[in-house]
């Protein structure tokens, strides 16, 4: 049962899973040749290289949420289309088929991770770091990983929910937005949009994962 | 007296327009049972109600002896569903869409999937997304008879389709119960198809049950009748009145449960039989929902 969703979901998805995943095995590599890469006997220069990595790095996070978006969507694309009619009729309860769509939707998210970690051992291991530096490969993949498991979670959640769930978050949003606007008017120091991002992307917001550095060598 | 669908008083309200009103259903184990009412008519959202797609609001639902929607998984493991609108993967071949069919279903029957799958003349490699509407129609009535299930329930599982399709697909239906002792469920609009197939009907006009009786009473017992010198009043009547109609010189009656002898009747009452018209399923059909649509 598991293992045909997880069989055609891939075959849905693996076009643009895979994409990622090359760019995402391409970006270590980049990472060792930002500016000429790093060269031990100058201190600045091996500072400059590791600001161009890290740099470099900041894509992870946006591939990270772009796949969650992608992949959380996708996973019920299909079902949506027919009106969740065939999922209905199968003779297993509701929620044990939203665990085995989870599953399948997530189980894509391996690939790209992998070819990250793919990426970063044979950068890793392609360069002679100065001294002081050290690479964080498996932290890294990990960390890119749990993120897009995080995004492609939140998206999975949204892309089911059902209509009045869908309006109370467009509605809360439109409540900070109109919060922002009148305290604009107002003069009154208070920016309600970006304390909501701060919300989320600071810990023990659901998006802290995706800030912070995304370096695979640091000091 | 088992029952493969049992309804009791099953009400569902849709907006302001539309209401099935306290329906029940009793179809037997076994049986053959022709859903019948015109567009509308609430067949395809009392069958969501029995597949637990939809949540009544009044009444109870069991079918093959499991509440419902309580025991889904229970009831859906031995249930075949064809829905009106075809709700299978278009991205997926026909192999690969009996394949994913199978995986769910413990029982599913391969080897017959492989036999029907000749029979229909279905391109197994070919995508659904490819295929026409009748070979559409196959390849649903393929996945659920290679279920083997206990009860089938098709909605309109030949709607749209052109007459050679509809017969191989009703072909295989009656073959596949001839097999075994499955109760089908099946609901349409199309009263000729039901005439050949059924042995017990119900019909369903505005959301109310109007009439549920076996296929031969239907058949036989409805009468359109003119009669002369009509009693204004009619008291107890060996048939059943469903409507009286009034001309320049007579009165036009349908009456329903009729047999030779109640011509006696008339006499009794001071009226005069003038005439008695056979009704084919459809006029008898067509008869009994304008009868059910007369203001009392």
């Amino acid at each position: 049962m598991l293992k045909q969703l997880i069989r055609v979901q891939w075959s849905r998805v693996r076009t643009p899973v895979i994409l990622v995943a090359l760019i995402l095995f391409a970006l270590p590599l980049l990472m060792i040749r930002a500016n000429g890469g790093p060269d031990s006997s100058a201190v600045d220069t091996v500072g400059w290289w590791l600001h161009s990595a890290q740099v470099i790095g900041h894509a992870i996070p946006i591939l990270a949420l772009v796949a969650g978006l992608y992949l959380g969507i996708a996973a019920w694309t299909d079902d949506a289309k027919g009106g969740h009619v065939y999922a209905l009729t199968l003779p297993l309860p509701r929620e044990r088929y939203v665990v085995y769509r989870f599953l399948a939707g997530a189980v894509p998210i391996t690939v790209p991770a992998l070819c990250l970690l793919a990426g970063c051992l044979i950068a890793t291991a392609s360069v002679r770091l100065p001294s002081g530096v050290h690479a964080y490969p498996i932290a890294l993949a990990s960390r890119a990983f749990l993120a897009t498991v995080v995004c492609y979670s939140i998206f999975f959640a949204i892309a089911i929910a059902t209509r009045r769930a869908v309006l109370i978050v467009m509605g809360l949003l439109v409540t900070l937005i109109a919060a922002e606007l009148i305290a604009g008017m107002l003069h009154l120091d208070f920016d309600a949009l970006a304390s909501a991002a701060t919300l989320l992307t600071t810990w023990p917001g659901p998006l802290a994962i995706l800030a912070g550095h995304w370096a695979l060598f640091d000091v | 007296m088992a029952y493969a669908i049992e309804t009791h008083e099953l009400s569902y309200r849709a907006g302001k327009n539309f209401e099935l009103r306290e329906v029940n259903l009793k179809v037997r184990e076994g049986a053959i049972y022709g859903f019948l009412g015109p567009n509308g008519s609430g067949k395809s959202t009392t069958i969501k109600l029995l597949m637990g797609m939809l949540r009544a609001q009044g009444g109870q639902v069991a079918v093959l002896g499991h509440a419902v929607p309580k025991e889904m998984p229970a009831v859906l493991k031995d249930v075949g569903y064809v829905p009106e609108r075809p709700h299978l993967h278009p991205f997926m071949t026909v192999a690969q869409a009996i394949r994913y069919h199978a995986a769910f279903f413990g029982g599913f029957d391969a080897a017959y999937a492989e036999e029907l799958l000749e029979t229909f003349n279905l391109p197994a490699d070919r995508l659904l997304s490819q295929l026409s509407k009748g070979e559409l129609g196959k390849v649903h009535m393929l996945l659920v008879l290679g279920q083997r299930p206990r009860l089938l329930i098709l909605d309109e599982p030949t709607d749209g389709l052109d007459p050679v399709v509809r017969r191989d697909v009703l072909t295989a239906l009656l073959d596949f119960c001839s097999q075994g002792s499955a109760t089908v469920f099946i609901s349409s609009h199309l009263v000729h198809e039901l005439e050949r197939i059924c042995d017990w009907v119900g019909v369903l006009d505005r959301g109310r049950m109007i009439a549920e009786l076996p296929m031969h009473g239907f058949k036989q017992g409805i009468k359109r009748l003119r009669v002369g010198r009509p009693p204004s009043l009619i008291g107890d009547t060996p048939f059943i009145l469903l409507m009286r109609e009034q001309t320049p010189y007579d009165e036009i009656w349908v009456v329903r449960g009729w047999q030779a002898p109640m011509t006696q009747w008339f006499d009794g009452a001071g009226a005069d039989l003038k005439e008695i018209v056979d009704l084919d399923l459809e006029e008898g059909f067509i008869e009994l929902l304008r009868a059910s649509r007369v203001p009392a």
